[in-house]
């Protein structure tokens, strides 16, 4: 009986020894855990948080960039920028992954809903100028940056155009890309000033463009409907998401071909490049995970799940996180509103950490945010400890660099100042909400009041195509005729409207089962605007388009006739006096001087 | 028959150009070269705002010189910790992002001090233990 109680004993205190170690490793902080504090048990050091990175988020629908610590995922801010944000790169170079080799000064952001580009002030936290695209353009995924930082590449995805715009005064260059229907997607540039890669959604295929000239240069066939498209960091590839064959195709960029043809989860939408690329990162939205492929392997590797329904992503600048930018959150949070707030969803993807592959927090989030980019958070400056005059007049130091914070070199606008844009979001239309409105899609006629009556399904609307004339009082009634929770295990989605251009701060409506979202507002300038769906309603979200026509007296209006050269100023999107901040415009179409303007 | 035979000595010839076209130049999986834009290795020489790296995780090592770029910046790859370039050693493990000019002259953009210690090098390590090497693509 002794011997066996001893023997309990013994293996007693052995369990409780090998226990000690795990139960000591976890308890202790060091700078190496510091990250891991969500994990480990609470520390006196937890207090007060600040976290290593920041994610910016171009925020779709609410206009605005989000900016939410890493790993916290806490939101700080929200800059105002317009009315449908969809990408972005920062200011600096794009060498390195999706993230870049940031300065620390800018971001520019492209406005699908306005059809322009904003360039936001990371240290002041505000919009500092708008760049006026020549219309029509129809930007949708800009945008991507030269090495050298001086030129953006955007697509125009509602009209068929590629542009190169030169960010000292916004001039650009515009290609057409034919044959129709051409739909320009994601752009990215290689990592040594040769080529623009940019899906063209409708060809299933990747158009290559030499950077400069700007020209196309080529069309690599892909699998279905490519949509992310992304220069790995060592330059050697391009990941493309071929989104309707459920494959990563991997071109070389050296022969500009495809290399090798990778499955991986359904529905691939967006890439994520580590920041030696090693692994590759995408969204499956079907399937509802991450997929890890080993670009050196060229195989999938790993899958995570996720909540569901991902669509953007981002990655953290120490590769220790991956965020899911998730589209649905139906049923998952309070409720706060008629449109629920979509979701992001914090991966841990260190290998050598005990929460490998899981989902380690999952927030809220506001609009219906797209592209996203994470810097350290040691690029922004501290102004509010008595060193803002310093850094305004001096700069400040990124080791060696120094960067300098008064502005030169920008034609025409003051130096030293940084203007507090905020573009609107929404303007010169009102807004309700009604019952459910079953009346017959179509133009009629109620007094002096064009009612026009569109219904949005997955995935498409009826009408497709809207005229009326110049200066009509416009009534739209828009209301979402889903009859169930969608296709593909959606769950009950809001449909969205926004004629893009000059009247996307004008039209943009939201509609829910069960009611409809009517917008008055006067159609004051002429043209062929496109109208798409802003808010992600599924894997054919981008089908969902059709075209608003505002016919000029005695004529029909299209992408050639139309009050163009007043609408690109751009100007209903500032106060008068702000007006001097919006550079661009069609006058400086087709002004660059190419041959002489190295993007490297 | 001559024509024949000339015709399929043509072909044979369009074909071998077109084979070697497509192999010969193909550096996809063939390890680092000089025109990729991200090198990673140990630094072995350091000299005025230029840095020599010899590759790692690679079949066979390979030696780069880069010139440090006016707007170039050095960082630690965990934090983002903003250092000087002459805060840089010789066998420090680093990756150096920036591109080649003309053939002969590498531009560093930004250089990182990376963690031997983060999960990305230990797997690049044991991964080129079992014989599968950084840049040799399969």
């Amino acid at each position: 009986m002794k011997k066996k109680l001893f023997s309990l004993l013994t293996l007693s205190v052995a369990l409780v020894a090998l226990n000690l170690p795990a139960e000591a490793k976890k308890t202790i902080l060091t700078d190496k855990d510091a990250r891991d504090w969500q994990v480990i048990a609470p520390q006196d050091s937890d207090y007060p948080l600040r976290d290593y990175a920041i994610l910016y988020d171009a925020g779709g629908t609410d206009g605005s960039i989000g900016v939410i610590g890493i790993p916290s995922m806490k939101t700080y801010r929200h800059i105002k920028c317009g009315t449908d944000l969809h990408n972005f790169p920062f200011s600096g170079s794009n060498a390195g992954n999706n993230n870049g080799t940031p300065d620390g000064k800018y971001l520019y952001v492209s406005d699908k809903g306005a059809d322009t580009i904003a360039e936001v002030n990371l240290q002041t936290g505000w919009v500092e100028r708008l760049f006026a695209l020549p219309k029509p353009f129809g930007i949708h995924h800009s945008a991507a940056i030269s090495p050298n930082g001086k030129y953006l590449f955007a697509t125009g995805e509602l009209t068929g155009k590629m542009l190169k715009l030169r960010l000292s005064d916004g001039a650009t260059t515009v290609l057409d890309i034919p044959p129709a229907p051409s739909a320009p997607d994601y752009p990215d540039t290689s990592k040594d000033g040769k080529y623009v890669f940019s899906g063209n959604y409708y060809h299933s295929a990747v158009m290559v463009f030499s950077q400069d000239p700007f020209k196309l240069i080529k069309e690599i066939p892909v699998g279905k409907n490519p949509h992310g498209t992304n220069v790995s960091p060592t330059n050697r590839m391009v990941s493309v998401c071929d989104k309707l064959s459920a494959t990563i195709s991997i071109i070389d960029v050296d022969q500009l071909r495809v290399r090798k043809v990778i499955p991986v989860g359904a529905g691939p939408l967006h890439n994520q490049f580590d920041s030696l690329g090693k692994y590759v990162y995408n969204s499956c939205f079907v399937s509802d995970s991450t997929s890890k492929t080993d670009v050196m392997r060229m195989q999938l590797v790993d899958e995570f799940p996720i909540h569901y329904r991902c669509g953007h992503n981002s990655i953290a600048p120490d590769d220790a996180y991956y965020m899911s930018q998730n589209k649905f959150s139906t049923g998952l949070f309070t409720p706060t509103g008629i449109i629920f707030a979509v979701n992001f969803e914090e991966q841990d993807i260190d290998e050598t950490s005990a929460t490998y592959g899981k989902s380690v927090k999952l927030a809220p989030v506001d609009g219906e945010p797209h592209e996203g980019r994470q810097i350290f958070a040691t690029y922004i400056q501290r102004w509010n400890t008595g060193k803002g005059e310093d850094l305004f007049e001096k700069g400040y130091d990124l080791g060696d660099y120094h960067v300098n914070f008064g502005e030169k070199g920008r034609p025409g606008l003051p130096a030293n100042q940084h203007p507090q844009l905020e573009p609107n979001h929404t303007a010169d239309s009102s807004r309700t909400w009604i019952p459910r409105d079953d009346g017959k899609p179509g133009v009629t006629k109620e007094g002096d009041v064009y009612v026009v009556r569109v219904k949005g399904f997955s995935y498409g609307y009826v009408p497709r195509f809207i005229h009326v004339p110049k200066g009509a009082k416009v009534r739209l009634i828009y209301t979402n005729i889903d009859k169930a929770s969608g296709l593909t295990k959606n769950p009950d989605v809001t449909m969205g409207f926004t004629a893009a251009g000059y009247y996307g701060p004008r039209t943009m409506v939201f509609a829910v089962r069960g009611m409809s979202a009517v917008n008055e507002f006067v159609a004051d300038k002429a043209g062929e605007f496109e109208y798409y769906c802003q808010q992600f309603c599924g894997p054919l979200h981008l089908e969902m388009r059709g075209t608003f026509f505002v016919d000029p007296p005695g004529g029909k209006a299209s992408m050639g006739v139309g009050d163009y050269d007043e609408i690109s100023k751009q100007e209903t999107m500032l106060a008068p006096n702000e007006h001097q901040w919006i550079v661009g415009t069609n006058k400086l179409m087709n002004k660059l001087n190419e041959g002489s303007e190295p993007t490297i | 028959m001559k024509i024949k035979s000339m015709g399929f000595a043509f072909v044979l010839a369009l074909v071998s150009t077109v084979f070697l076209a497509q192999s010969a130049v193909a550096e996809l999986g063939n390890g680092s070269t000089n025109k990729d834009c991200l090198q990673v290795g140990t630094i072995t020489k350091l000299g005025n705002r230029e840095l020599t790296i010899a590759t790692k995780f690679e079949k066979a090592s390979k030696t780069y010189t880069m010139k440090l770029h006016p707007d170039a910046y050095v960082m630690t790859g965990d934090r983002g910790v903003f250092k000087k370039f002459t805060e840089l050693k010789a066998n420090d493990l680093v990756a150096v992002y920036g591109w080649n000019l003309d053939g002969s002259n590498y531009v560093a953009r930004r250089v990182v001090i990376l963690d031997p210690n983060s999960y990305l090098i230990k797997r690049l390590e044991s991964d080129a233990k079992a014989g599968v090497y950084y840049k040799h693509e399969k």
